[in-house]
């Protein structure tokens, strides 16, 4: 399955893909005009300080099998035929059985322009479904400068990033062991706050 | 291989589909005594509340157990279960021969015992039964008094008066949910309760039923006071549906004990969802703690182990998630009762109506309660699931997103 790939050693938390995520997911799909409409559009996916990182973009991993659907009391969270787990605005009823079950604390409530009556009901990462079908990427990967976000099969990212590991640790075998470099006291305290 | 399993809700139904998956040949059994394929229990307040259609409660569809292969005995009733025969008696005269059975025939809702509960007018919640006797009965009425502050309780109330009835709330103790939130916790739902307009009456509970032609007319306090109603709802817990057991020795209104693999003292009989007492992962002792996802959670393991697998349930962990009208309360682990011997870490912002209590014992997270931002609860449940340590409690207020 493809899926938006992150590696937090490269965020340096610009915010641009909330931004570019609140307007994928608002009615507009405008920047401009997503600002005027009446129901405030909201990314789904945060950035924290990180703990080992500058920054830590924390989204949906579309888990399976998936906490959430399994808690759902109303039969909102269902999976989609690519593989991506995907809330149902017309059956949420905002019951936050979802923010209890979810290891990564991924979900928010807030009101949706697609739900009935507007009403508030979970959101989280959809994978940007109409985008893919115009072949194009999540608009959080297409906004991202840094390459923190990335789009692809998640097997081969793994083997990618074992491989990677791998070479590290063999070069640090052989090279003689360096000192850590002293941080600036912001970088620091940003850290602690983890 | 023969399965039966006695109830068809959470637990069942997540026991026979994995089931399914272990064993795809034997023959899998479904009792249930309601009529209908799996819906959804909580969603009776919503469905009473108005804020979803009835067609909305469904989770199958009718040809459920066709698609699945199972072999669907609905509307049926168990009478008795006999270990010494292997076999479910069911009232219609029908016998079913098991190999391995799952009880998961949940529970149901309790009455106080006090005079004039037979009256007409006075509902419980539990069921789609429940719901529309409690629809038809709601006729004429202007004053509904709810006994029982727990979730089931702040759920019901909060629907009602969505619908228009005027609403009393009766809490035993000081609180609404007390074993579950603490004085600050509570001050802030009983604030969110009032503004809903829902009459909250704490130190109060029914000692009797007054009516008139068959019909509720007044609920007399403890206090002596007298509360005009049209319609009495208790919502004051369950009790197992365990009836069926009598003479068996394996259960008991407290539910059925069973062991880490949720079998019972018969290795044939296992047992999962309200109807059982499993262990705890945060406490020693067993007891039923009534909740959707921990039903299902109970029914996978049954129904692997029934399989032939050995899965062990790695004990219950106390949590739930109220949510009245946007006001959203995620609380679990071991309540305000049991922390006494804990570290407490609390903060509350109260412009934004947050708060987060978290209970740290031994340098382990242990007990959780959050009022407004809710979003990271599972985060915290995994940590206390898990029991991985607890980072030092962060600078109060720098988390709140």
């Amino acid at each position: 399955m493809k899926t938006v790939i992150v590696r937090p050693e490269r965020c340096v938390g610009c915010w641009q893909c909330r931004l570019a995520c609140a307007v994928e997911h608002s009615q507009t799909k405008d920047l401009a005009a997503a600002l005027g409409e009446g129901v405030r559009p909201r990314p789904r996916l945060r950035i924290y300080p990180g703990r080992q990182h500058l920054a830590f973009p924390n989204k949906c991993r579309h888990c399976e099998p998936a906490p959430c659907q399994a808690v759902c009391i109303a039969g909102a969270i269902h999976r989609t035929p690519r593989g991506t787990v995907d809330i149902d605005p017309g059956k949420c009823i905002n019951c936050a059985m979802c923010a209890m079950a979810c290891p990564f604390g991924v979900l928010t409530y807030a009101s949706l322009y697609k739900a009935p009556d507007h009403r508030a009901v979970a959101l989280k990462c959809d994978q940007c479904p109409e985008r893919e079908a115009q072949g194009r990427v999540p608009a959080c990967v297409e906004a991202c400068k840094v390459g923190a976000l990335t789009y692809g099969e998640w097997q081969e990212t793994q083997e990618d990033k074992g491989r990677v590991l791998a070479q590290a640790v063999f070069a640090s075998l052989q090279s003689p062991r360096e000192t850590e470099p002293s941080l600036p006291d912001n970088l620091r305290v940003w850290r602690l706050l983890s | 291989m023969r399965y039966v399993i006695i109830g068809a809700s959470a637990a069942g139904q997540a026991a026979a589909e994995t089931l399914r998956q272990w064993d795809p040949q034997g023959s899998i059994t479904v009792i249930s005594d309601e009529a209908q394929p799996l819906y959804s229990r909580p969603l009776l307040t919503y469905l009473l509340s108005g804020e979803i259609r009835p067609e909305k409660v469904w989770l199958k569809g009718a040809d459920y157990f066709q698609e699945w292969g199972f072999e669907a005995r609905l509307g049926e009733e168990v009478v008795q279960v006999v270990p010494a025969d292997r076999e479910v008696r069911l009232a219609s005269g029908r016998v079913c021969p098991y190999d391995r059975l799952l009880i998961a025939s949940g529970a149901r809702p309790k009455v106080p015992g006090i005079p004039g509960e037979d009256l007409e007018g006075v509902f419980t919640l539990r069921n789609l039964a429940d719901w529309r006797r409690l629809e038809s009965g709601l006729e004429g009425v202007r004053q509904v008094v709810v006994v029982g502050a727990g979730a089931v309780g702040l759920k019901t109330a909060d629907a009602l008066m969505r619908r228009g009835f005027e609403v009393t709330l009766l809490a035993r103790g000081a609180q609404p949910l007390s074993r579950m939130l603490d004085a600050t916790a509570a001050a802030m739902l009983m604030d969110a309760v009032a503004t809903m307009g829902i009459d909250l009456r704490c130190h109060s509970w029914p000692v009797a039923l007054k009516g008139d032609g068959g019909r509720v007319k007044k609920l007399i306090l403890n206090s002596g006071e007298e509360l005009p109603a049209q319609a009495v709802l208790f919502s004051v817990g369950v009790t197992a549906n365990v009836d069926f057991l009598e003479g068996t020795g394996l259960g008991d209104p407290g539910g059925i004990l069973v062991d880490r693999k949720l079998r019972s003292r018969d290795p044939r009989i296992f047992a999962a969802g309200d109807c059982c007492r499993p262990h705890h992962l945060l406490s020693p002792g067993q007891w039923p703690y009534h909740i959707w996802p921990a039903a299902v959670d109970q029914g996978r393991v049954a129904g692997a182990n029934m399989g032939g697998g050995s899965r062990l349930y790695p004990g219950l962990l106390p949590q739930n998630s109220l949510s009245l009208r946007g006001f959203k309360i995620i609380s679990g682990g071991l309540g305000p009762h049991d922390t006494k011997d804990c570290e407490i870490v609390a903060e509350l912002d109260q412009s934004r109506g947050h708060y987060r209590r978290l209970a740290y014992r031994e340098g382990r997270l242990v007990g959780l309660t959050l009022v407004g931002a809710v979003a990271h609860a599972g985060i915290y449940f995994q940590l206390m699931a898990q029991g991985l340590p607890a980072p030092e409690p962060v600078t109060p207020g720098l988390l709140w997103g």
